[in-house]
């Protein structure tokens, strides 16, 4: 097949999949799980075909490439519609391991390890830590309704769908020309990344150093404030007298 | 170059989903998560230039990022508790009031 007619290949797995994200997102009662997996599965299997064939691309061929992209976009699209918010986070960890393991596919060892490291190991439990302590007890009728209901799903799925399909049609409609400049991989990339950020970008590696440091005390100064609930207002002079809560001033 | 264009259209597509996502839930929890589903994408796209490109830019590029969401994802959720600490709920319907 031409590149022209996978394109439109492209577009129509594209609009499958944006079906498929919009009828499994949770709706409350009225969901239609079914028929947002059944349209799932074919636009899953629409997108290894044209990640396999479509792109010209013989390493693609690869099982356990086909295998990891279909992990990570069936995590990613498990992260945006399960309504428990835990669920959501584990997934995410699927997600990260997969995008690991492709990245370690392409030769780039040392930031697969960051990736789980960093990702897995130190955002992920923060992320299931504030959900423990955030997380409000569920109602008798189930999960809550913020999670179980989805807003405005039909415009963010006709967004989504729109850059998808642009960044698509960019990506098969360009030649991508052989690499030109520096040849190929060195053979241990830890050690050659190393050098690399610890002369060229020895700079942008210590600003780095003082983001964290900068947010690790801007995190502190955040958390600790003592916070006034809105069901309990602060004393205000100005304030009428009968007026409590669900209304914030600024400053 | 093996692999660099599918990279591409993997990042795109997890980038597209990400931001459904974002757009859609109301949790503000899972919005930050779907954020970081985002960020997968633009990794994965950055892996791929740096195959196109046969250098370490890339990657090297990737690094910084990395630092990057790790600091959103500190700063991001300790707004969430301060938030949750004054409404009592993660809604952020809950939050209309500052639309004005």
């Amino acid at each position: 097949m031409t590149s022209g007619g996978w394109v439109y290949v492209t577009y129509t797995v594209a609009a499958l999949g944006a079906l498929a994200l919009y009828l499994a997102l949770p709706r409350g009662r009225a969901s239609h799980r079914t028929a947002g997996f059944v349209f799932g599965v074919a636009s899953m299997a629409g997108l290894l075909t044209v990640l396999r064939y479509g792109l010209g691309d013989p390493a693609a061929s690869n099982l356990y490439f086909l295998i990891l992209s279909f992990l990570t976009v069936g995590g990613a699209v498990r992260v945006v519609t399960h309504p428990k918010p835990v669920y959501s986070a584990l997934y995410f960890v699927m997600v990260v391991l997969a995008t690991a393991a492709l990245a370690v596919l392409a030769g780039a060892e040392f930031l697969a390890a960051a990736l789980v490291i960093v990702y897995a190991g130190a955002i992920l439990v923060t992320y299931v830590f504030v959900i423990m302590l955030a997380q409000q007890s569920e109602s008798a009728a189930g999960a809550l309704t913020y999670d179980t209901t989805a807003r405005e799903p039909g415009w963010s799925v006709v967004a989504g769908f729109v850059l998808v399909a642009t960044l698509a049609g960019v990506i098969l409609e360009r030649p991508w020309p052989a690499a030109e400049g520096e040849a190929g991989v060195a053979a241990s990339n830890a050690l050659s990344i190393g050098r690399e950020v610890l002369t060229r970008y020895a700079v942008s590696l210590e600003l780095a150093g003082v983001l964290l440091l900068v947010a690790m005390i801007g995190a502190l100064a955040i958390a600790r404030k003592p916070v006034p609930t809105d069901e309990v207002p602060p004393p205000d002079e100005t304030a009428p007298p009968g007026e409590t809560g669900r209304r914030v001033r600024p400053f | 170059m093996p692999y660099a264009v599918p990279f591409m259209m993997l990042g795109a597509v997890l980038f597209g989903i990400g931001l459904v996502g974002f757009l859609t839930r109301r949790n503000l929890i899972i919005m930050f998560l779907c954020t970081e589903v985002m960020f997968q994408g633009v990794l994965l796209n950055l892996i791929a230039m740096g195959l196109r490109h046969g250098n370490l830019q890339g990657q090297g590029f990737g690094l910084f990022v990395l630092v990057v969401a790790a600091v959103e994802a500190g700063l991001g959720l300790a707004i969430v508790v301060l938030l949750y600490r004054r409404r009592g709920t993660l809604d952020a319907e809950s939050w209309r009031t500052m639309r004005g």
